[in-house]
Formats: C-alpha cells, structure tokens, sequence
C-alpha cells in the first residue's frame, strides 16, 4: 500500500553564517499526496526539487513546517526512527551516482535488506528475484562501473523497490540518460508502481516526464505556483 | 600563471589544503624515517669524529706513527730506528694510558707519558701558567726548555679546563687511581686548550714518560713512536721510509699512518652501525609508505579534474610531473623536517646510550655532536627519493586519465585487483629468493645477504597483502556475517574496493610489527643466551677489579702484587686472573687474553662449541701449550680447532696451536685465550683486569668481601662485587646495549599505526558519498561507524598476522645469519611469547583506537549536503 504524505508549510533555509550567502530554497510549501498517486515535481534547475525531495526522504531537515507520512510527523522524530523510515518506508532514487561501486549489482539490491536485518541469504535471494522482475538478471554478480546508464537506474530502481517501501522518491531518474533509455526507465517505474500501488514523487525539469504522472506540482523559486 | 603552476596548484596545493591533517601526517611520517636514519649516523659519526680527532690531536705534526700489533713496543727498539735523526726526521715516543681522578666523580683522563725533549718537535704544547720558578714559556725555543723543566718524577701538566673542573692549579696535587692504587701527582703547569690539550675533548694530562711507564707498570715499554718526516718528503718516500723502518723492527711493529688507529676502530664498530641503519632504513620504509598512500587516494579523488585539465590541452607528461612533483614536494617537506628532528634525536641518543659506545673506544673522550651535512644530505636524499619513487606508480597512473570523460568510479580499482594475483606470486617468489640469500657468506666480513634476505622477505609479506586482504576481507564476512550482518559485507566491500590503499596499509603494519617481533625474538633469545652463559661461566664467588670513582667503568690494571696476595689469603679457596692486551692483525682488531686454565679444569667454567668437557680440554691444552679461541674470533679469521695460529707478541710473532674453541658473548672481536704463565712469559707482562675469587666454604660473600677490605685496607683501590652483582650489571649493559633497538622498533610501530589512521582517514573522506548513499539506504550512524572499525580491526589483525609471519622469517635470519655473520655469535632461538602476544594484543588495539577519529567523521557524513558535492 502506497503512503499519504501531508506537507504543511515547509521552508527550507541555507546559510545565514558569514561564509555562506543565506538562501531560501523552499518557501511555505504545503500539498498532500494521495496513496497510490503518481506526482511530477516540474520546475527550472535550482527551483528547489531537490530539497523538497530530501526533505519528504529524511535526508534534510525543514527549516520549519511538518511532514506527516500516514499520519506521523517524520520532521521530529529520533534519528534512529528516522534511518529506519528510510529502510522501510521511502526508498529514493538520484539522477547517478545511485550504487555502491565496490558492490556488486546484487550486493547493492541486497543492502537495504541486510540492513533491516534480513538475513544475508533471504536478502540476496530477495535481490536477484527483484533483479529479475527489472530484466537484470544477467548482469547480478556485475559491478556498478560495467553497467550502462539506463542499467545503472534498472538497478537502482530495483534496490528502491526490494525494500517493498510505500512511498518512491526520484529525483531526475533519467536526467542522464536518452530519451529512448529514459522512457524506458519511466516505463518500468510505472509498470512497477502501479502493480505494487506505492506512492511516487518524480522530480524532473522535463515536460515530457512530467507528463507521466498522475499530478504535476509546479515549483518556482522556493514556492508551489500552481498544481494540474 | 604558467601552466604547470595552475596544474600544480589545481591538483596538488589546493586539495591538500582541504586535507590538511592527512598530509601533515604524510610529512610526519617521512620525517620519522628520515630522522631515524640521520640519527643513528650522526651519533655513530660523531662517536667516531671525537675519536679520530683524538688521534688527530695526539699524532700532531707526525706523517708516520710506530704501533705495534701486540702488546706495546719494547723500549730498546728505539735504537734500532735512530737512523731516522739521521735524515732529519723528529721522532717522538709515548706511551698513552687511562686512569681516574680519585675521589667520588673519579673523571676518567687519558694519561699520556711523552719525552719533553723530543716531544715539542711533534705536539705544539701552548703554556698558560707555570709553577713558580719555571719561565712563562711562550716562545717555541721557551717551551722546550719550560717542560723540560716542568717534567719532574711525578708531575704532570694538564689543560686549563680540566684545571679548572679539577680546581688544581701549579703546584696543587691531583690524585689518580693507576695500577689500583691513588697516586699523588703535582700539577707542574697548565696548557692552553689547544693541540694536544684538546684531544679525548680536554680530558687528557701530561707526564713525564718515566713516570707514566713507573705508575703503570709498563717499564720498558712504550705505545707509540709518531715520527715528523722532514719537509718535502714525498708520498712515494714516506712508503720507502715505511718500509725501511719494518725492517728494522721486530715483526709486528710497524710505521704508518696515525689515522690508521680510526680505521681499526672504525672497524670494530661497523658491523654495529650497519645493523642499526638498516634497522632506521625499514623505519623510512614504512614512512614513505604513506606517500603511495596519499598520492594514490590524491589521484583517485582527482581523477575528474585531472581529465579536465587534459581537455584543456594538458599533456600526459605534464601530469606525470605534477604528481611526481607532488612526491617531491612531500619528500622535500618531510625530509627537511626530518634532518631537523634527526639532530636534535641523535643529541637524545648520544646522551642516553653514548655511554655505552663511548666507552668502547675511549672512556675519557667525552662525545660532543658532530653535525656531518654529507650524513644530512644522505638523510634528506634518501628521503626525498624514496617518497619520489613511491609517487612514480599513481602518477603513472593519473598521466593515463583520458581527457575529459574521467575512467567511472570503481573501474581504476578493478584494474588494480588483476594485479592481485601476480603479485602474490612474485611475493612469493621473493620469499624464496629470502631463503637462498641465507645461503651465502658474510662479505667483506658484512652480512651482506642476510640484509638482502630480510628486505626481500619484507618486500614479499607487502607482495602478498593485496590477496591476503581479498581473501581476509571474504573469509571474515562469511564468518561474521550473521553476527555483523550488512557491517561484516559494507566493511569487505570497502577492504577490496580500496585494495590499493587497504593492502599498503596491511603492509605497513605488517612491516613494523614484523621488526617489532623479530628483534624481540633476536633480543629475547640473545638475552637467553646470554644469562645461560653467565651461569656457566662466574663460577668464582667474588670479582676484583682496578677502582675508578665511577662506578660502572673499569679499566686499567692491579699489579702483580695484588694478584701474590690474593693467592695467599686464607679465605681464598681458589682463583683466577683475567690479563690481556688489544691486538691487530692486518688491521682487523682482536683481544690476547689469559686465564688460568688449571682453574678452569677445577671449575669447568668455560661452555665449549662443540660441547664436550671444558676441564678434560683445559688440563690437555694448558699440557700441550695451546690456546683457546673464542667463538667470535674463530667465526672471524676462520679458524678452528688444530689449525695454527700466530699472535704479536713484544718480539715478533708467537705461532700457537688452537686447541679448542669456547663460547663468549663478552665481546665481539674475539679472543685467543693462553694460559696464565705460558701468557705472562711470552708477553712479558703481569698484574691482571681482574681477578675472580673463589671464597673458602662456608663464607658468604660479603664476609670474603670484609675479609678482603680488611686484608688491603686502603692500600688497594679495587671494587669487589659478588657473583649477583657482576651478573646484574653485565645484564644491565645488556639491555643498555640495545636500548636503541627497541627505541627503533617503537618508531617503526608508532609510524605503521599512524599509517593505518591515515588510510581510514583517507578512506573515509573519498567515500564521502557512498557514506551518504548508505545513510539513504537507512544505515544508521552507528552501522556506519561499525563498519570502518571493522575495517580497521580488519587491517590490525592481518597486518598483525601477516607481521608475525614474516618477523619470524626474519628473526631466523637475524640470529643465524645476521647476528652471526656480524659477531660471530651462536644464539639459542627463544621466544618471548608473553611480550609478543601483549605487543601484537596492543598494537591491535591501538589500530581500533586509531579507528576512532575516521569513524566519527564518517557517521557526521551529512546524507544530503555530501551527495550534492562534485
Ligand atoms: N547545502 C546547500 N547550501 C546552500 N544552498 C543550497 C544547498 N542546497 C541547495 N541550495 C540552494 O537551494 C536552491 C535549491 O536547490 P535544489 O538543489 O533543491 O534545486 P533543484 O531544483 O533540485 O535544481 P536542479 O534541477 O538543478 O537539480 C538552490 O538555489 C541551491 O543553490
Ligand atoms: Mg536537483
């Protein structure tokens, strides 16, 4: 089952100390998102995708505001409940630099498993069936710098998702690749999220990614400018 | 700004400035090395530079000195070199002797008997003040005839400093303890510190020769004949002159360069200095290990500029010179640094141990630091080109970054990991070529391949790190995966990941924990040794020797009259008497001694080589007229049992059988050992250097030592220690003796440890972003934590496993290659298990310890500023 995400007024602020100029980089943002829901965050390089996205993850902390995840506030909550949301509830995807490199392909699937305390054999039996399911069945014992960009993100995508989380966080999925590799990344997140039902937020600066999604947030400077 | 100025600051200056902490430990970690080795050659040239400038000093003016190879020069052979006046040359005999200022800081002087008349021509004595009476003597012509004057029967004339410490000036007394006994002298005049009063560094008097040769017991003999060829003698006649005055001279008594007298010492102590410098040599090993370290971490983290810079039109070459740049600029810095630190330790040493070196050349020259800038030079060259050398592999590599597209991330490591395997085998093969170089012999008397076979197997063990922490890392997370779980797999990913870093780490570890282990088994054993032989050897219940105020130096000898009424004490069950004399035989130094072997065939005190009885062998060989030689000596000039040996003796060469070799770890020159009166005969001496009693039954040592203070009173000025206090001391020396390894093997430790917190530290700040990645991924701050302590403990046990391998290889190699190819010792293997296991146990720990530091930094890993950086 997918997550609902409620986001009340958030701001994020940068700097403010001599060495750095100080940066607002989210303004008063507040949506909800719908279990299940396939959401594009649209906008210009610098708009504040990114943070926003760190922000929902729990990889940043809000400068002030809530972030309710099926109903619990994730922004005041301990550290350790914290790395636990992330091994189990949000599971993020960046533009590259996605896998471990010393790892193997079904090493890196694997980790978040292991992490959680899975077993080490369930969790690499886990990650090659998931590998599998993302058509990587051949390259699982491969290591991340003898893979292609499209089968870089197959991999990523399919770490996100072994974990079975309920909420998927991708920033710029395919800001590296193709448009051809791109839409097929697109096409397995799709293919994937709809068959499990998890709830996706995608950012992009792509009009045509966006257009994949269910609901397209626009982001300017910091602010939420209009919803379609 | 020129081109090579932006790459070096770009890709060298810049980054090492965000990094400051880890190149300043790069820098330390040579400076160590190179400290290392400057000091152990400075203290050892200086040690030797106070010598030589006393024989320097002494000779004077002389072209030529007269030594003999035995035991002095018999006074009437002056006749038969009077043809030397004849052609113009000066000569002047002397006799040189050591005793100590009596009273409590007994200051040991250096006495030397001249003849006043002959003597000015050679040594330019300078007056300061005279007794009353005498002229103030200042003009060359003067002086002759003021010490002319001034030489009385006992009086001597001592340099102004010494006068000063002494607060003895004209005409006070000076008391000096010779042939054990106090003598009064009365100061005839005072020298100004220079020529001659400046040698043993001022510690030196003057004396008639008459009265030197009577206070000493050495009438009829003299030391040394320097001679003053005219001017204008060439180098071809002075060889013509040399050879001339051998064959007026009874063999073994021959003219040459005074310097000649530094070069047998030179020699004695070489073996000792070669073995402490290769031990400083793996000290810089293991610091400029840490220059590969960090330029290969330096050029896999820039990995992306420096393709950028290659784009904007850089060459190949262009950035091979930057990192080699980089390697120099390391080397430079710790090197200098180095030199710095390497004075102001050899100070440390010559304080702490000179002692020990001192008093093996001359107990009254006190050492003063001789800063040597070729040894600096060396230092700092051997620094420099060690770290430039150690750059030369990641600049090769960072010069085959393509342009632009920078090789992606992980891909450079899997290159390295093919190597893996080759180089496992070429360690092993290097273990092999360790074993065949244990084979051959000592050469030029150094143990040349036995140095060979330690760096070989050193370079073997750091060979074979890459597979041992590829297979480490995979056994360990397939044990420890169910306990550690994800840290067990994150922490074998890293180990392998970063091969190139792990495995040098591992290796220097390895490396320093292997001298650690291998000099404490050589030590450990020698120690062994040597307490057995102790055990063996003092069998007498009380040890006699000439007094000197300060306490732990004993030299000099007892008359012979000593010796007579020792013997006929009452309490006196039995006793021996130890006399010898230093002797050279084509230039390489050894000891002539003399025992009584009737009481070595009563107490079978002597451990023989071969085994076998000592008592049975000393009643044949004190029968048949034969010598003992010790192991040393035997191992030296190559003799054994049978063969026929000739001595110096005061009148030519004494040809003797060897008898027998005995085991002695007194000293290292060896020694041929006569019996008492066959010794006493030939060499025309008597009194002894010591002598050891055997108490009556039923006296307890400190009774025989009443009985025999009561006996003398204060006749005598002798030092009677027991059985237990003679063992206590030797061992004392012992450990003096080697206090410089151990300081040695704690630097090696110290910079191997600093090694390993430099790699994790390293480590951790290019995994940055997978530490990020891993936080994403819901690892916890302690899960990240654990997994670079695991990685750590992980490098500790195999640097620790690895180093006990090869330090047992090695201490194999020490003790029976090294150490006896060097001194001629046979050393019992033994090994000291307890300090092993608490040293291995420690320096295991503080590789945890060192884990500390990375591992927070990593758990402060911020996930989602660090994955926005570059
Ligand atoms: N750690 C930081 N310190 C200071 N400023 C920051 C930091 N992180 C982000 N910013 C600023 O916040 C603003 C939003 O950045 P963010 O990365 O969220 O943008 P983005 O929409 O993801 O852009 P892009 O499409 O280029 O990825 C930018 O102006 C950026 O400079
Ligand atoms: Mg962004």
């Amino acid at each position: 089952m997918g997550a609902r995400v409620l986001v009340e007024g958030v701001s994020k602020r940068y700097g403010g100390d001599p060495s750095t100029p100080r940066t607002e980089a989210l303004h008063e943002v507040s949506f909800e998102l719908l279990p299940g829901s396939f959401t594009a965050l649209l906008g210009p390089s610098g708009c504040g995708k990114s943070t926003l996205l760190n922000l929902v993850g729990a990889l940043d902390k809000p400068t002030s505001g809530r972030i309710l995840v099926d109903g619990l506030d994730i922004v005041s909550r301990s550290e350790p409940e914290r790395d636990t949301y992330r091994r189990r509830t949000a599971a993020t995807i960046f533009q590259f630099f996605n896998l471990l490199s010393t790892m193997t392909v079904v090493e890196n699937v694997s980790l978040p498993l292991l992490l959680d305390g899975v077993p080490p054999r369930r969790a690499d039996d886990a990650a090659r069936q998931t590998l599998t399911e993302v058509g990587l069945d051949e390259k699982l014992t491969a290591f991340p710098y003898q893979l292609s960009g499209g089968q870089m993100q197959r991999v990523a995508i399919a770490r996100a998702l072994v974990v079975n989380p309920a909420l998927l966080l991708a920033d710029e999925p395919t800001g590296n690749l193709d448009s051809r590799t791109g839409n097929q990344v697109l096409d397995l997140i799709e293919e994937l999220v709809s068959a499990r039902g998890l709830t996706v937020v995608m950012a992009t600066h792509s009009e045509a990614a966006a257009a994949r999604a269910t609901r397209v947030l626009h982001l300017l400077d910091g602010r939420l400018v209009a919803a379609s | 700004m020129t081109l090579y100025w932006a790459l070096f600051s770009g890709l060298v200056i810049r980054p090492a400035r965000r990094d400051r902490l880890r190149f300043l430990l790069t820098i330390a970690g040579i400076a160590i090395g190179v400290a290392t080795v400057a000091a152990i050659r400075l203290a050892n040239a200086s040690v030797l530079s106070s010598f030589s400038s006393t024989v320097d000093l002494v000779a004077g003016r002389a072209t030529l000195t007269i030594l003999a190879d035995g035991p002095g020069i018999p006074e009437d052979v002056l006749g038969r070199i009077a043809w030397l006046e004849r052609i113009g040359a000066a000569t002047a005999p002397a006799v040189s002797e050591m005793a100590a200022v009596a009273g409590p800081a007994g200051e040991v002087v250096e006495v030397l008997g001249i003849d006043p008349m002959s003597d000015a021509a050679v040594r330019p004595y300078v007056l300061e003040r005279v007794e009353e009476g005498h002229g103030p003597g200042v003009s060359g012509e003067e002086t002759l005839a003021t010490l002319f004057s001034l030489f009385q029967k006992d009086t001597l004339l001592l340099p102004a400093p010494l006068s000063a410490r002494l607060k003895a000036g004209p005409g006070d007394t000076v008391r000096l303890v010779a042939q054990g006994q106090e003598r009064s002298f009365r100061v005839a005049g005072v020298l100004e510190p220079s020529g001659p009063a400046r040698a043993a560094s001022g510690a030196i008097v003057f004396a008639d020769i008459a009265t030197v040769q009577e206070a000493f017991g050495k009438t009829g003999r003299i030391d040394r004949i320097d001679i003053v060829t005219p001017e204008g003698t060439s180098l071809a006649d002075l060889t013509r002159l040399q050879e001339e005055i051998a064959s007026s001279l009874p063999a073994g008594i021959s003219a040459g360069r005074p310097e000649r007298r530094t070069e047998t010492v030179d020699r004695m102590v070489r073996a000792f200095r070669v073995n402490l410098t290769a031990l400083g040599l793996i000290a810089l090993l293991v610091g400029v290990s840490f220059v590969y370290n960090t330029l290969s971490i330096s050029v896999l983290r820039r990995r992306t500029d420096i393709g950028t810079f290659r784009a904007l039109g850089a060459s190949r070459g262009q950035v091979f010179l930057t990192f080699l740049a980089e390697g120099a600029f390391l080397g430079v810095t710790g090197g200098a640094l180095g030199i710095v630190l390497g004075v102001a330790l050899a100070r440390l040493a010559l304080a702490m141990v000179g002692g020990t070196v001192t008093d093996f050349y001359s107990p009254a020259a006190r050492t003063e630091l001789t800063i040597d800038p070729s040894i600096l030079g060396f230092a700092f060259l051997t620094g420099v080109a060690a770290s430039v050398f150690s750059s030369l592999a990641p600049a090769l590599e960072a010069a085959a970054v393509p342009p632009a597209a920078a090789m992606r991330h992980g891909s450079v490591e899997a290159l390295r990991r093919k190597g893996t395997v080759p180089l496992g085998l070429a360690g092993a093969a290097s273990f092999v070529l360790a074993f065949l170089a244990t084979l051959p012999g000592p050469v030029n008397g150094l143990p040349v391949f036995g140095f060979l076979s330690v760096f070989l197997s050193v370079a073997g063990s750091s060979l074979l790190a890459p597979a041992a922490v590829t297979t480490a890392a995979r056994l360990l997370e397939a044990v420890a995966r169910r306990v550690l779980g994800p840290v067990a797999r994150i922490a074998r990913a890293n180990l392998s990941g970063s091969l190139s870093r792990t495995s040098v780490a591992v290796a220097a570890l390895a490396m320093g924990i292997g001298m650690l282990v291998s000099v404490a088994v050589m030590v450990g054993s020698f120690r062994d040794t040597v307490i057995l032989w102790i055990d063996q050897t003092l069998a007498a219940d009380l040890f006699v020797t000439p007094a000197s105020g300060r306490s732990n130096v004993s030299f000099g000898k007892l008359p012979q009259e000593f010796v007579d009424r020792v013997a006929s004490l009452p309490s006196v069950a039995g006793w021996d008497a130890f006399l010898g004399f230093s002797a050279t035989r084509d230039g390489v130094p050894f000891t002539v001694g003399s025992g009584r072997l009737d009481f070595i065939a009563s107490q079978g005190n002597l451990p023989l080589v071969s085994g076998g009885d000592p008592r049975t062998l000393a009643t044949t060989v004190r029968q048949k007229r034969e010598v003992l030689v010790s192991e040393p000596y035997a191992v030296k000039f190559g003799v054994k049992t049978g063969d026929v040996i000739a001595v110096p003796g005061p009148r030519g060469d004494v040809t003797v059988r060897v008898g027998g070799v005995y085991v002695d770890y007194s000293n290292d020159r060896g020694t041929v050992l006569f019996d008492r009166e066959m010794f006493c005969e030939l060499f025309e001496l008597d009194g002894a250097v010591s002598v050891a009693i055997l108490l009556k039954p039923g006296l307890t040592p400190e009774e025989g030592i009443r009985k025999l203070r009561e006996a003398f009173g204060e006749h005598f000025a002798v030092r009677i220690r027991t059985n237990s206090a003679l063992r206590a001391d030797a061992l004392r020396l012992f450990d003096r003796t080697f206090a410089v390894t151990y300081a040695l093997e704690l630097v090696a430790i110290t910079v191997a440890v600093l090694g390993v917190f430099n790699t994790l530290l390293a480590l951790v700040i290019e995994r940055r972003r997978e530490i990020a990645l891993l936080r994403v991924l819901g690892a916890s701050e302690r899960r990240v934590k654990e997994a670079v302590v695991f990685e750590a403990g992980v490098i500790g046990a195999l640097g620790a496993g690895m180093g006990a391998a090869t330090g047992a290889v090695m201490s194999f190699v020490l003790i029976h290659v090294i150490n006896k190819q060097s001194f001629g010792w046979t050393i019992a293997t033994h090994v000291p298990w307890l300090f092993l296991t608490a040293a291995t146990l420690v320096v295991f720990v503080t590789t945890l310890l060192a884990s500390w530091h990375p591992a927070r930094l990593a758990a402060g890993v911020e996930p989602a500023s660090a994955l926005r950086e570059e």
